[in-house]
């Protein structure tokens, strides 16, 4: 019996730390963000000061945010779709069709996964000058929608698996070509698998840095993580609007997650289980 | 035909930079110089008089190591746990899933608020405890650099925990039931009939977790830059220093050959281990 509430004990111990860790650091910035940078150094912990909202409309002041925002929206989003509309249409492919390359389709689509990013950090800076893609939008959709191909594919590859073929086989007899299959028969099936995958990728392009940082140069193209750099190096004295910066970035994030918990959970399941 | 955009896009991104890597891993090419061919000059520099790059590999392995093994058993622990269906499982697994998702930028800035010597919660909090005013720099000072930027990942595994949670929702109930008549504990029916059905994804999770530490640029910018000293610089941290400040670009992507090796290697290696290659 001793024994049995020590273990109890642990287990809640252990949850404990993990709940902890989790979400102090979060709320801790959160609450200090609407301090004065006065109460901010004192290191008062109480919530009881007269809050403001003044750090945020600093940190919007001293840093471009709302262009951060607006571009980080719009990498987002086009590197999601482009992302979702490649994958999808070679997950098909390799699923229903039976081809010599397949296995060379599988691993192109796959290679990502054992490839650091850093590793490419100045060959792609290369390519995206050579191309007259640096400093633009579209080079950052463009590596962003690449990034993501592993995971789309092989969540878009175990969705289309479990669909059955006399779906399609009774389009074709009805005369419909290969594309309006696709397009008007399989993807509607696969809205879920395309929820996971959305999930994912939104998630990779609202959060990458390295690639932000470098493949881009002024502040009229860069995403939202560059801003907490921009603090770190630029503003480091102002503490409220970095903490209330820190936030801002954070926030969609988390909303996404946890709107959509249920697609990430299963999506990180499908993408990795096979890789 | 349905095939092109993806090959494309791979081609544009990935093969085009892969062959420069390597190609131009082989030359001698810094900004103001003209790009020659010097063969392995670049490697043998790396290895032997190179003063950060050895650092840089020791420290990502220590990391790797660490990451690979505390990380990994905190995962399946906090999934053994949860598996068991509280009223709270649901809600923990989400909870420490959020540092997962939110950008490691953001974790970054997070920790060094966290650790400021001056105002920092970490430090506020030994004050309020001890009655006397305390101002460890955590990220700055040589002593607790590295163990402050390990606690950065090292105890956030809610990737692990998903994962590890999902492949047991796979485990038919009569299997736990069987365990349970023939008078096994809940905690040895986890050691001897759980651990080994999740072999599979428990390597497959440790993959995830060496090959992310082959990636850690984002928290090491916005914490240390991979100081004090090289006391925390890593192979992408180094890199990135390489392009960017010394404008050496075939010693960088000699480097770069070395990451993806190693990133292999790792796989290879716990592939090995966990005898993922078998059924």
């Amino acid at each position: 019996m001793a024994k049995k509430i020590l273990a109890k004990t642990g287990v809640f111990i252990l949850l404990a730390i993990i709940v902890i860790i989790s979400l102090v650091p979060i709320i801790w910035v959160f609450g200090a963000s609407f301090k004065t940078n006065g109460e901010i150094l004192s290191g008062s912990l109480s919530l009881t000061g007269p809050l403001s909202i003044n750090n945020y409309v600093n940190a919007f002041r001293l840093a471009p945010l709302v262009a951060f925002y607006k571009n980080s929206v719009v990498v987002s989003i086009v590197a999601t779709c482009l992302n979702l509309i490649v994958c999808s249409m070679a997950a098909y492919i390799v699923v229903r069709c039976q081809f010599k390359l397949k296995p060379v389709i599988t691993l192109v689509f796959s290679l990502g996964l054992i490839i650091p990013s850093a590793a490419l950090l100045q060959p792609l800076y290369t390519t995206l000058t050579s191309t007259h893609l640096y400093n633009t939008l579209t080079g950052l959709i463009l590596v962003y929608a690449a990034l993501g191909m592993p995971t789309t594919f092989y969540v878009m590859v175990s969705y289309i698996q479990t669909i059955p073929y006399t779906l399609e086989e009774a389009a074709y007899i009805d005369g419909a070509s290969f594309g309006r299959t696709f397009f008007q028969i399989v993807l509607p099936i696969t809205r879920p698998a395309f929820a996971t995958a959305a999930v994912m990728e939104f998630l990779l392009a609202w959060n990458e840095f390295q690639f932000a940082l470098t493949l881009t140069g002024d502040t009229t193209k860069r995403t939202l993580p560059i801003a907490l750099y921009y603090f770190k190096s630029a503003f480091a004295t102002d503490y409220g609007a970095m903490f209330a910066a820190t936030i801002v970035v954070i926030i969609p994030s988390i909303i996404v997650f946890i709107l959509l918990q249920k697609q990430v959970i299963s999506g990180l399941a499908a993408g990795s289980v096979k890789g | 035909m349905f095939l092109t955009p993806g090959l494309v896009l791979f081609a544009f991104v990935f093969l085009a930079a892969i062959v420069e890597l390597f190609a131009t891993s082989f030359t001698d090419w810094a900004i103001g110089r003209d790009i020659s061919f010097v063969g392995l000059k670049n490697y043998i520099e790396l290895l032997t008089t190179d003063k950060g790059f050895p650092t840089s590999v020791k420290n990502t392995l220590v990391w790797i190591l660490l990451q690979s093994t505390f990380h990994v058993f905190i995962g399946v622990s906090v999934a053994l746990i949860l598996a068991k269906k509280k009223w709270y499982s649901n809600s923990v697994r989400v909870i420490y899933f959020i540092p997962n998702v939110i950008s490691s930028a953001a974790i970054g800035m997070l920790f060094t608020c966290m650790m400021n010597p001056q105002f920092g919660l970490v430090n506020k909090l030994i004050e309020k405890i001890t009655g006397d005013p305390f101002t460890q720099n955590w990220f700055m000072s040589p002593d607790t650099a590295f163990g402050t930027v390990t606690a950065t990942w090292l105890p956030y595994a809610g990737l692990v925990t998903i994962l590890v949670m999902a492949e047991m929702s796979s485990i038919p109930e009569e299997v736990f039931e069987a365990a349970k008549i023939d008078g096994a504990t809940s905690f040895q029916s986890d050691i001897y009939i759980v651990l080994p059905l999740m072999r599979n994804i428990i390597g497959t999770s440790t993959i995830l977790a060496a090959t992310s530490m082959l990636q850690k640029l984002d928290i090491i910018m916005m914490t240390t830059s991979g100081g004090p000293g090289y006391r925390t610089m890593n192979m992408p941290m180094y890199l990135y220093q390489t392009v960017f400040s010394n404008n050496n670009y075939g010693l960088a992507n000699a480097q770069g050959v070395l990451l993806i090796l190693l990133g292999v290697l790792c796989l290879v290696i716990i592939r090995k281990l966990y005898r993922m290659d078998e059924d």
